[in-house]
């Protein structure tokens, strides 16, 4: 099964020529619901959408699989009670998290900075 | 359509939050709240395997009569930390113009050592020397932290032994060798007397004795005599330990790493939310309300902005703005201390 490993390292994190970040599709047997598939992501996007996404009141269905150890994308399947596309969805859920570091940057700078002229007086 | 009130139980509203327990040149220790599980997780492993650092890559043996074989000394080079300081400005030599590599992909550093007296002379990390430019005047020192600053050793060299090499040290991160990572170990626990039964502990026979308690328990109230086992709960409290190796303060590494993160983020809403539609069915159907045109918020990479006009609408730390707490995150962090 040699062939199935990656050539190089960094293809685990380097999209391929042509190769989309994302792409999606409906799945036509169940409503308002759609499987994206995230090339050369991993658990780290994974779940933290996937997880983002149960807190939406507009959520029926999140969840994601990664099909193959060896290959670096992941499937997220997403179903939504009809007032939001799945697309949207996840673009929110993207956005609030954006908004949750940027929250947690400023925070740890604050912390940071106190710390260090705590550690000052100290000495 | 209102999907900004998500499950407000009062301290996600707040967002994240942070404690800081300890903090030194080379480790930070807080407690990070407001935070789902997820969340946690994903900052944790952004910290271990996708911040950029500087390490050796590439080695050119010119002469080495040592007892360690070629591969043997290069292995060891590229494990050696080196400073990573305003790697930003350092260039992919993937994504650089250059034929190889140049002074704005890579810096090059050279060791000679030669043992002439009778006594095995050790080479140590210390006598690799930057040769050539480099992006800023810090960034492929070697790091030394050692009282007597000489670093790791490198090799033992006997009587009339030589070792000339010249060392091309590149940017890359983690995911592609362990040797870019910024930091030693990530210390991560959360729920330290288990009421949420994510652990099975194994036992002898008690295994309240076999298992004693971690520093972290003292900061969170033990599971009272009798008390329910609360199907619900969900952890909102996580024990971080950041350690770095030396090449990148650990507040870099932190904000490094929230930064990396949100440009995963972006490169999924750039995906997703810019340009026309690509695929699927949706055409015009629902769009968020509050939802930007296509294709403007964010910027596919580089200075990376946040659109989001938070608070006290301050810059964001990347790219050049001033952070509202006085000095910015990067460049004056090592000294204070």
């Amino acid at each position: 099964m040699k062939a199935d490993l990656p050539a190089d390292r960094f293809e685990l994190f380097l999209l391929g020529d042509g190769e989309k970040k994302v792409t999606w599709a409906l799945d036509t047997r169940v409503p308002n619901t759609a499987i994206f598939t995230f090339n050369k992501e991993d658990h780290t996007l994974g779940n933290l959408l996937s997880s983002r996404l149960h807190k939406y009141p507009t959520i029926k269905f999140s969840a994601y699989i990664i099909p193959h150890p060896l290959k670096p994308s992941f499937d997220l399947r997403v179903t939504t009670d009809g007032s939001i596309t799945p697309r949207d969805a996840i673009v929110q859920a993207c956005r609030d998290v954006v908004q949750d570091l940027e929250v947690l940057s400023r925070e740890f700078t604050k912390e940071w900075e106190l710390k260090k002229i705590t550690n000052i007086g100290r000495d | 359509m209102d999907y900004d009130t998500y499950a407000v139980d009062g301290a996600e509203e707040l967002g994240p939050r942070v404690t800081i327990r300890e903090a030194n040149n080379v480790a930070v220790d807080f407690i990070l709240r407001g935070a789902d599980l997820a969340f946690a997780n994903s900052l944790r492993r952004v910290i271990l395997s996708e911040i950029p650092t500087i390490a050796i890559d590439l080695v050119e043996v010119e002469s080495n009569t040592s007892v360690l074989a070629d591969e043997f000394v290069c292995h060891r080079l590229g494990l050696i930390p080196l400073n990573s300081k305003d790697v930003d400005d350092v260039l992919y030599t993937r994504d650089c113009e250059c034929d190889q590599y140049c002074e704005s992909c890579s810096v090059t550093l050279t060791l000679h050592a030669r043992c002439t007296g009778d006594d095995v002379m050790k080479v140590y990390a210390r006598d690799l020397v930057v040769t050539g430019g480099r992006v800023n005047d810090q960034v492929g020192n070697p790091v030394i932290t050692d009282a007597k600053g000489e670093g790791c050793v490198i090799v033992k060299l006997r009587k009339g032994q030589e070792i000339r090499v010249k060392c091309i040290a590149k940017k890359g991160i983690a995911k592609e060798h362990a040797k870019w990572m910024p930091t030693a170990a990530v210390g991560f626990e959360y729920d330290p007397h288990n009421k949420l039964r994510h652990l099975d502990l194994w036992f002898e026979e008690d295994a309240k004795k076999e298992w004693p308690p971690t520093k972290n328990a003292d900061w969170e109230d033990p599971l009272q005599e009798g008390e329910p086992f609360n199907y619900d709960a969900q952890p909102d409290v996580f024990y971080f330990n950041v350690e770095t190796v030396g090449g990148l303060p650990p507040d870099v590494i932190m904000q490094q790493g929230i930064k990396v993160l949100q440009q995963k983020l972006a490169a999924v809403i750039q995906e997703l939310a810019g340009g026309d539609e690509r695929n699927g069915d949706y055409g015009d159907g629902a769009r968020s309300p509050d939802g930007p045109p296509p294709g403007t918020a964010y910027g596919a990479d580089g200075g990376y902005t946040t659109p989001f006009g938070v608070g006290t609408g301050n810059a964001s730390a990347w790219g050049g703005g001033t952070t509202p707490y006085g000095a910015t995150p990067y460049g004056n962090s090592g000294a204070g201390w």
